[in-house]
Formats: C-alpha cells, structure tokens, sequence
C-alpha cells in the first residue's frame, strides 16, 4: 500500500518535471537559428517547396500549436518521424529535393529503440567494470583514513576524474588497439567491441564511486553501533561486511541516480570516439544533422528514463534501509 | 592512594580489576586516561561506578572486555573475570567473554543497533555468534522470551522493526535483551538512563532492579549522578581524573563523604524538600497572558497519498505572567513545551487562541507595530554553540539587535559595551570572535543581545542545561540581579526540576501538549493535586527521601501518540486513579480555592475544584 | 576547585578562527594540496606569461620543422620540448594558449553556476513554500537534460563563441549548485542563529544575506575548484567536437581531434595537450578533495 502511495506520488512528479523537459528543448530548438524545412528539402530546393513542406510539417503554425500538437503526440507513444533518417538503415546526405525516398522517413521511437539495447550493454559493461575497481578499494579507503589504501583512492580518484574521456579513447585506441591489438575499438562487430568503451566509461565512473564509498565507510566507521559491535560479540568480518557495507549502500545507489546524467553524457561522447552503433551517436548525429524531431524525442526519452530510474533508485534504496520509507 | 578504603574484597570475586593503567597514546605523546585502577565485584551485585565526564568511566567500561580502541592503550594490570584474564586471553577466547558472559548497555540506545535491520534479528545474530551451537530457532525463542521479560509490548510483531520505529526507552529495553539473552554473569551498564526522560529513566532502573533479583546477574552501574546510582547500587566507586578517589557504601558516600572531590559532588546535588525556603508570591501586573492557545501540525499519513493527521502540539493553554515573577514550564520530551516556546516567542503562530503581551493581541498588530513589540519579550535558546553566528565578533554581534531595530553605529557601539559590561563580558571580547568561548561565555553574549533591547520578559528554553554546575550558579545569579535591577520577568522552560524548584515562583506541568497542572512552587513541590505531577517527582533521582514513593507513583507505559489521543482525559490511559468517568470527559484546567489549578476529574488532596470542570472536551 | 567562576570569565579567550578559516587552514596544511596548488599556479603563470615573451607563434606554419618528436625521442629538436604537428606549430605554446582559454571559459562559467546556483538554492532553501517546489521542480528537469548533450545540443544548432559556451555551460551547471545549497539552507532554517536573528525581530532577507550566506557558501566552495575542472574537460569535449572555440585558435579539444588523422606516424601531437589537460586537471582536484577533506574534518570536529 506504502509502496502505491508513493509511486503514485512520483509519477505525478516526474509526469511535471518532463513536461518541463519538453517545453525547455522545444523552446530552444525554436529560438536557435537553423530553418528545418529547409534542412529537410535540401539547400538547392525552391522557397516554394520549402514553404510548402514546413506546411506539410506544420512548421508554419505558432509554436504554442506547435507544441500542443506535440504533447497530443507523445501521449498516443507517437515521437514523430526523422526529418533526414529514411527508414531503411542510417544513411543521409544531400541528395535532390525531390527525391522520393525521403518521404518514407524513419519514426524516431524506432531509431531509439533500436539504439538503446547496445548503449544498455555498455553502460552495464562499464558501471560493473568500476565497481569491480572502485568497490575493494574505496571500502578499504573508508575502512582505514588516512593510510595508503584511502590515499590510493585519493590519487586514482583524481588522476581519473582529470582524463578527459576522447582523449583517453583516443590514446587506448592507439595503445591497446593498434598498437598492441588487444581489443577492437571502432564500430561494432561483437562483444568485444564493447570492452574498449566500457573501459574509457569506467575510468569517468570510478571517482565518483570512490568518493561516496570512502567518505560513507569511514562515517558509518565512527558511529555507536559500529563501536559498540565488539564489545556486542560481533566479528569484525560481519560488522564490515554486513553493518558498514550495508550502511554505506545506500549513499552509493543514490549516487546512480544523480549520476546518472554524466554518465549520459559520458555515454554520448565515448560512443562518437568509437563509432559505437548506440543511443550517444544517434545523439550527436542528430545534433549535427539538425535533425530537430530526433533530438527532441531523445531528450524526452532521457527524461522518461531519468524519472524512471529515480523512482527505481529511490525504491532500492528504501528496500536497504526502511527509514527511507517517510 | 589508589585503592583506598577498606572495603574488604567480596569472598567470591566475580570480576576483579587490578591496577589497571590505560593510556592514550598519540603524537609520541602520552596521556595516562585511568591511572591504576582496582576494584572487586561480587555474583549478583550491582557496584556503582560514579565520575564526572572525562573521569575514565567509559574507558574503563571497555577496557573490562578488552575493547580500547586506539589511540588509547591498556599500560598495565590485570582484569580477572571469572578467574580468567580478559586481558591476556585470544580473540577466540574472547568470544566466549564479551556479550557472552559480559553483557553491555550503552548511554545512546537509538544508536546502540543497525538503524535499517529488525532488531530481533540482529539480537539473533549476535546471540547465535556468541554461542554458535544455537540453533536459529532456539535463538529467537530466546529473544522472544527475553523481550516479554522487559516488558516490551507486543514482542512478535516488536521482533522485526527496526530502531527508528522504537521511542528512547522501548529501545533501551531493547539493548537490555540484548546484554541479558545471552545470559551474562555480568552486565555494564554505562549511563544508560542519561538520555532518557525522568519518568522512562525511572522504570529502566525498576526494571533492571527487578530482573538482577531473579537472573542472578551482577551490575556495574556506570553514572555521572550519585542520586541515579543511589536508587539501585549498594556500593560505590567514585572515580576522578582516571583515579579511584572513594569507595564505600553508596548511603555512606551520601551521608558523609570523606574526600574533597565526593564533598563536593554531593554539596552540588540541590534539595528538593529537605530545608528549602518558600519563594514569596509574586503580584505584579500581568506581562504575558496566553489564553486558550492551540497549534495542531497537519502531517501526511505515511503509506497514503493525500490523507493528512493531526498532531496536537499545544491545546488550550492558558496562563499569564506577572511582572517580576519567574515562570516555570515543565514536561517530558514531547509534552508540547518546545511548541509552546516557538508561540511566545512568536516565531509560530497559533491557530487558536490569543497570546498577548503587555495587553496588546500579538496577532492583532501591524508589522511596525509588532516590530516594536519585539523588543520587549526575547527568547534565550538552549544551545549556546549553535546560537551565535560564527562569523561575526562579539561586540558587532551584541550591536546587531540595535542595528536592526534602526539605531545609529555609535549609539549602538556605546550600548553593546555597556551590555557587555553588564553582563560580565570583558571588554577585550569586543573584537574576538565566538570560537574558542565558553558555553557560559556564549550565554552571556545573548543575554547582552536580548538585553540592549530593553525587554520585558524573557524566555529561557532549556537555556542552563548545557552549562556545567558551576557556570549554572553564575549565570542564575547573573538572572536574579538583572531582574533586580530591571524588573524582568522570566519562563524557565527546562526539564531540571531542582532547577525549577530553586528559582520559579510559579510552575506549569505539562502533559500531552496540555497544561495539567499550575501551581505556586510549594503547592507543587509539596502536595501537587494532578498524578502526572506527582509521578514526575517521585521519578526524579534524589539522595534525600523522595516524598513521593515509586511503588505509589510511578507511571507504566510511555504517552500516547498526540495523533490519536485516547477520548476523555488524555492521561487517563497511564493514571493509576481513573475512573469511568475520566473516560467521557476531558478536564480542563480549573483552579482551586488557593488560586492554584489542575485538569483532573479525581485530583490528590480531596478538595474539589472551586468551579466544576467543564464537560466540554478542549478540542 | 577553589577557581571560581569569575576567574574562568576574566581569563582571555582564545582568538579562535571561523571554521571556513580553519577549514582553509587544515586544507593548507595537507600535502596533496600543496603539491595541487604549487602545480597550478606554476602552469598557471606558465600560460599566462610565456606567450607573452616566447617568440614561438603558436598559429605560424612552417613547414621546415613539420612533425618533430618531443623530447627525449631522436630527432627532436630545441624549443620543440613537446614536438611539432603537421604544419610545424609548436605542441607546448598551442597547449598554453589553448590553457588560457580552458582557464577562461572554466573559471567563468563557474562563477556563473555558482553565482546563479547559489541564490537560488539559498533563496529556495531558506524561503520553503512555493518558490522552493519551482526551484526544485526546474532543477529536476534541467538535471535529466544530460548537460553535455544540451550543450551539444545548444552550440549544435547555434554558432559557439566563447560568450556562448559561457553561457551554455553556465547555465546548464546551476541546478547542482542549488541543490547543494539548497539542502544546506534548509537545515540552517532551524539552527539556533537563524532563530536567535528571528527573535531579535530580523527580516528574512537581512538573515539571508548577512548569516546564512557566509556561513554556509564558504564551506561549499571545494564543490567549485572541483568543478572548474570539469568545465575545464567539457570545454575540451566541446572543442573536440567542433562547437567550442574555432580554429586557427588552439584549444585542447580541437587540437586533439585535428591530430587524430596523424595518430599512427605522430602520436606526440594528439597525446600530449592531454596529457597537459591531464596534469593541470590532476592538481586542480588535488586541491578540491583537499578542501573537501579539510571541510568534513572540521564539520566531524564540530559535531
């Protein structure tokens, strides 16, 4: 019943908050120059043909209607069409106004969906790869202040949220790929294509891991129940793993959630380096190519997904530690 | 002189502590924390262990299961606890010891266990990981048995909650099943009524008293109060600066003590009814008059999405200060005094009532006005650390109110300095800032602060419970001379009944966001009408003999929830004289032929009310 | 025994220091800070002093000394201590100018978040009610606009000038601010001060801006020197991908994505300017974890 309460409560939340995000992109995209009718004719193409598709599009109408008839869209699960996409595979270019096949353009849910299951692999590569780092050694960094494995943390955690993410994709293509040819780094032909990327993620995940485990470790370290567990009876082993670890949970799986939006953004810039076929390139292709209902669909689509895991989030959280559950 | 007296040792040793040095070791420096420490304790008896913070109490607690955790480091000596050396012995034969055969409560029970996990589980674990041959099942029915022995309601479903879901008290009844499940010989029991109110602090010592009697365990009481130790140990150590200074029994210390130290801890504890002069009645001229007060909080209700309940902080208060007079306000955490503070000093507002000052309706003023008012009735909070801004030197700080109440830099310099002067600040404060100063030093600054506005009365919420004994006697003096000198009126609102006993001419007790009891101080002291009154005083801690005997007085049970509070008088669910009639009618404060008043139905002292209580319930 | 009271009260007290200056100074006194701060203002006064004496021009071509090594490789050849690129610039100068401007649009834009963050965090935080849900409600939604795509998004389709990247950034990164400032605010709501200036008949706005503010922004500033540095990095992702600054003007990102075509034959002219980000970032956040640690230990001594 509790658990309905609040679901109920954040929905309506998150129905607001993308509402908002809606409104801001499509605002912004409408108040940047850049004529979209005519990105879509082509430059070649006559006034006439670009007034009589932005008519076809409904571009010409004001941008309140505009915007109503976007909303109306959304709630039936329509994100509108690609302007430059066709629907079959992901080529574009310049071709001539009035060539047919750019009147079967490819659904933007469909571009989406189709991208999301590879940036879903990566992001579970990436986030598992950090932890499998950041975990042992943030832990230990909390457990004992001061000495070297925090001082460790210290240093790995600065060095590494000091790469810039291209760069680093840039130097382990070079290094491990073509150099030592370890891996495979650009496209995707498999699995092991995921590995190079995941890699360059991991590195912008685990200072951040490391920073939110160390300095939780070390406070649930000084609280009673930690300091009164030997004289309890307990064991070291299980007040560490069990209590402290416990404890610090929590802290670590909120950290997802706001974290969340750098690792986006991470997603989008590492997916461009290697050419990784996911939800980042289609991204920032779309941004290149002025594809406006594309960008406008991905951002909501985040949006949804940002909500969503929040929810998510603030659930795992609250099954940890009852008291969450206000 | 380490181990004085000659006390001689009890013939069968269950715990003897032999010249015990602890030492804090850091920076190559090192500072010996307990300094040769011995004492002996008997099966089945409770010893005493009394020190001031920072006497070495609790690290000897710990040092007894071998548990100092650096930088402090056991120097010398020996601890035999059942024969063996707890010191010498291997962690794996510590195991057998420590919450085993030793069992420990704390003084912070809320943070005594894992705040997300059921604490029956938890008891569970640690009870199966002291005696690994328990079966899991055997150990619940343990702790379950354990938890009916306390007396902790509804044990079963108790089982899998978690701290947060326990009130102070109920969850020290939990870190008493979980010291005694396993059975120990001995249980430590550090400061473990210090955070609780008198009343719960009461029945945890009842209790205790009444479980050592039929398991058969011994007690090491640890306390920083000779009257809370008083109420339950036979014999006493008295513990300074890590050394053992007195030993003996514990009514002997009390009745004449031998050393310096011990004279003067029990010169401190102030008298309740032994030798203490009537204050003089106070007739002023109304300052504040409160009548009918009322705040209701409007929370969600968890696990709804809209429904919305009502906490009735404050209902129906009525009251009036007289100029001159000292006020005093008292209850139990919860009771409502702390929202009743946050109304008189108008930082909330009532929903219902009329709160108003030298005659005027606070409500009814315009913000000039009541910016004007404000000057003459100031708040004085309890926490002298987080009261003041860090930022700011201590002259500007005290010239702050006048800056806003509109006065020149100047004028407002010369009134500060005088301020500061007034209240004992010396002028070479002026231009430090507030870090570094005493909590009497910082008192003292907002004194200064309320009095540059020349104000009426003061409210002083729990202002001198954080001073230590010394600096209390100043500042309560500081009090009085002011008054004198510019005919303050004071609320004392504290939860120090010696203090309130000492200094206020008139007392409201409060129960459940009501007052149930207003009296001049030896009506209340004396022959107090309401039994919530009387449960109070027989619960305080006392060396002298307390008027009001437990077996009599003493309430069970802890209050009702202000969400839903029973029909009828809300005390009636505790009150050892309800009747059929308590039940159908909530009583409203009514005064008696002294001018004195309670909200009873059946009050002590067989007079009735002069006016009937009225049948309307004060909702 | 015998002191009494009054003898406690006359002693002087000690001139204690603001627990921002003894945050400060706890952050002076550890090693990674030094050794963050020293790093810094050397690269620092590296960058902005060197262009001004060196003869090297960056943006010069000379095809006489193309493609040369960085220093210990054969070849390599003095003042080029980081080599050359394609068109024979050379790689240290164009790193220092394109420092200049990592430093320009970093700091800038951090003053700006915070500027703007702050308040609003401050005045949601401490004022509750309605302004708070807005606040609150438009943080939510700019925070599940990944920043770096809106950026990208904004530059994307506008022109990027360093005005513009400012303000994208700028105005994409206040949300974490108010956030942070925000919870803050609203525990100090109830702390003793706040109600002893409510007593003494203060106005909100007098509280705000005389107490809270200074009690409560120093303490946060680490979250800035943090950041500088990840505006630093998101000026570089921009560059890199053609919407920061433009070329002739070197900048890490857009010198690092010209080099990527001479990876294989000279892996000097796309690795070092990173490297260079790399160690200035690095002390940077040495300094900010300094400050950090620094504040919590005060803040546990506190409590």
């Amino acid at each position: 019943m509790f658990v309905l309460s609040f679901l109920l409560r954040r929905l309506a939340q998150g129905v607001l908050i993308i509402l908002l995000v809606i409104f801001i992109i499509f605002t912004l995209l409408r108040v940047v120059p850049g004529d979209p009718a005519r990105l879509i004719v082509g430059g070649m193409a006559p006034d006439a043909v670009v007034a009589e598709k932005a008519q076809e599009l409904g571009l010409d109408r004001p941008i309140p209607v505009q915007f109503a008839a976007y909303l109306r869209d959304l709630v039936t699960g329509d994100f509108g069409r690609s302007f430059v996409r066709p629907k079959s595979g992901a080529s574009f270019g310049g071709s001539a106004f009035d060539d047919q096949t750019r009147q079967e353009r490819a659904s933007v849910l469909d571009l989406i969906l189709d991208t999301l299951p590879m940036t879903l692999q990566l992001a579970g590569v990436a986030i598992a790869m950090a932890l499998a780092v950041a975990l042992p050694l943030g832990t230990l960094g909390g457990l004992h202040p001061g000495r070297w494995p925090d001082k460790l943390a210290l240093v790995i955690g600065s060095v590494f949220v000091s790469t810039p993410n291209f760069w680093l994709g840039i130097i382990l293509t070079l290094f491990l790929s073509v150099k030592l040819k370890l891996l495979p780094a650009i496209g995707y032909r498999g699995f092991s294509y995921t590995l190079l990327p995941a890699i360059v993620l991991a590195v912008e995940l685990v200072p951040f891991i490391l920073r939110t485990l160390t300095v939780s470790v070390a406070q649930v370290m000084r609280e009673d129940f930690i300091r009164l567990a030997p004289v309890r009876g307990l064991s070291r082993a299980r007040t560490v793993l069990v209590h402290a670890l416990g404890n610090s949970a929590v802290p670590l799986v909120n950290l997802l959630g706001v974290q969340l939006g750098m690792l986006l953004g991470g997603v989008v810039i590492v997916e461009f380096i290697f050419d990784y076929p996911g939800l980042g390139l289609l991204t920032i292709n779309a941004v290149l190519q002025r594809d406006f209902p594309l960008i406008q669909g991905i951002a909501v689509f985040i949006a949804v997904m940002f909500v969503l895991i929040n929810i998510l989030v603030d659930l795992i959280a609250m099954s940890i530690d009852p008291r969450l559950e206000y | 002189m380490a181990a004085p007296g000659p006390a001689d040792p009890p013939p069968a040793s269950l715990l003897a502590v032999e010249n015990l040095h602890v030492r804090l070791e850091r920076g190559g420096r090192t500072r010996p924390i307990l300094d040769g420490v011995s004492l002996a304790l008997a099966r089945r008896e409770v010893l005493a262990l009394v020190g001031e913070a920072g006497s070495g109490k609790s690290v000897l607690a710990r040092a007894i299961v071998n548990a100092v955790p650096p930088p402090l480091r056991v120097a010398a000596g020996r601890v035999l606890f059942e024969g063996k050396d707890v010191l010498a012995l291997g962690e794996r034969a510590l195991k057998s010891v420590r919450g085993n055969r030793i069992g420990f409560i704390g003084a912070n029970p809320m943070g005594s266990l894992d705040p997300r996990l059921a604490i029956g589980e938890q008891i569970v674990h640690k009870l199966r990981s002291v005696q690994p041959g328990l079966s899991r099942a055997e150990a619940r029915e343990r702790v379950l048995a354990m938890m009916a022995r306390v007396a902790l309601p509804s044990p079963a479903a108790r089982f899998h909650e978690a701290p947060f879901q326990f009130s102070g008290g109920m969850m020290q009844r939990v870190m008493i099943v979980d010291a005694l499940v396993s059975e120990p010989a001995l249980v430590i029991a550090d400061n473990i009524t210090q955070p609780l109110d008198v009343t719960v602090a009461a029945q945890i010592i009842r209790l205790i008293d009444s479980l050592r009697e039929s398991l058969g365990t011994a007690f090491l009481f640890i306390s920083s109060s000779l009257p809370v130790v008083a109420q339950i140990a036979e014999r006493a150590l008295v513990l300074q600066e890590g050394r053992v200074v007195e030993e003996g029994r514990v009514a002997a210390i009390a009745a004449a003590p031998r050393e310096a130290y011990t004279r003067m801890l029990v010169a401190r504890i102030p008298p309740i009814w032994k030798g203490v002069a009537p204050l003089p009645k106070v007739e002023g001229a109304p300052v504040l008059e409160v009548a009918n007060a009322v705040r209701t909080y409007v929370v969600r209700r968890r696990g709804t999405f809209n429904a919305k309940n009502q906490v009735k902080a404050v209902r129906d208060v009525s009251f009036a200060v007289r100029a001159g007079e000292n006020f005093g306000l008292v209850g139990e955490s919860g009771c409502g005094k702390s929202t009743l503070t946050r109304l008189l000093a108008w930082l909330e507002r009532p929903d219902g009532g009329r709160i108003a000052f030298l005659g005027r309706d606070l409500a009814a003023l315009g913000a000039a006005e009541f910016k004007a008012m404000r000057r003459t009735f100031q708040l004085l909070l309890q926490d002298p650390y987080g009261s003041l801004p860090a930022n700011m030197p201590v002259q500007r700080m005290i010239e702050e109110p006048l800056r806003i109440h509109g006065h020149g830099s100047a004028d407002a310099a010369r009134l500060a300095q005088a301020a500061m002067a007034e209240v004992g600040l010396e002028p070479e404060l002026a231009t430090s800032l507030p870090v570094g100063l005493s909590a009497g030093q910082r008192q003292r600054i907002n004194i200064a602060r309320a009095l540059v506005l020349k104000p009426r009365l003061l409210i002083l919420d729990e202002t001198l419970s954080a001073l230590d004994q010394v600096e209390q006697a100043e500042l309560l003096e500081l009090f009085l001379r002011l008054q004198a000198e510019h005919g303050f009126s004071y609320i004392f609102i504290s939860h120090d009944l010696a203090l309130v006993r000492r200094v206020c001419h008139r007392i409201a007790v409060m129960y459940l966001g009501r007052i149930v009891e207003l009296a001049d101080n030896a009506t209340l002291f004396e022959a107090p009408r309401h039994p919530y009154t009387r449960a109070l005083l027989s619960a305080m801690p006392t060396l002298e003999a307390n008027r009001f005997p437990r077996e009599e007085y003493l309430l069970d049970g802890e209050p009702p929830s202000p969400i839903d509070l029973p029909r009828g008088c809300a005390f009636r669910s505790r009150c050892p004289r309800a009747a059929a009639d308590c039940a159908a009618t909530d009583p409203r404060l009514a005064p008696f032929a002294d001018g004195n008043a309670a909200a009873c139905l059946h009050p002590h002292g067989g007079d009735a009310p002069a006016r009937t209580p009225e049948a309307a319930d004060g909702r | 025994m015998a002191e009494t009271g009054a003898a406690a009260a006359v002693r002087p007290a000690p001139r204690g220091a603001t627990p921002s200056r003894r945050m400060l100074r706890l952050a002076v006194s550890r090693a990674d800070f030094r050794i963050g701060l020293a790093g810094f203002l050397l690269l620092v006064a590296i960058a902005l002093l060197l262009p001004l004496v060196s003869p090297i021009n960056p943006t010069k071509i000379a095809y006489q000394v193309k493609l040369l090594p960085p220093f210990p490789a054969e070849g390599w050849q003095w003042p080029h201590v980081l080599g050359t690129d394609q068109l024979g610039r050379d790689v240290f100068m164009r790193c220092l100018v394109g420092l200049r401007y990592s430093l320009l649009i970093g700091i800038t834009t951090v003053l700006l978040m915070f500027v703007v963050g702050s308040a609003l965090g401050l005045y949601a935080g401490f004022r509750g009610g309605w302004a708070d849900a807005v606040i609150m409600r438009l943080t939510d939604a700019q925070l599940s606009i990944p920043m770096i795509i809106l950026a990208i998004t904004i530059l994307g389709v506008s022109r990027p000038t360093v005005p513009a990247i400012i303000l994208v950034l700028g105005l994409s990164g206040w949300p974490l601010y108010a956030r942070v400032v925000r919870a803050v605010a609203l525990g100090e709501r109830t702390r003793g001060y706040v109600l002893g200036e409510r007593v003494l008949g203060a106005s909100d706005w007098r509280i705000m801006l005389l107490f809270v503010a200074p009690a409560i922004l120093p303490p946060i500033a680490f979250v800035a020197v943090l950041d500088v540095a990840r505006m630093m990095i998101y000026e570089a992702i921009l560059g890199f991908l053609g919407l920061g600054v433009q070329p002739p003007t070197p900048t890490f990102g857009n010198v690092i994505a010209d080099a990527r075509k001479y990876l294989l034959n000279a892996w000097w002219i796309a690795t070092m300017p990173g490297l260079f980000l790399l160690v200035t970032l690095t002390c940077l956040n040495l300094m900010g974890s300094a400050l950090e640690r620094a504040r919590n230990a005060v803040l546990q001594g506190e409590a």
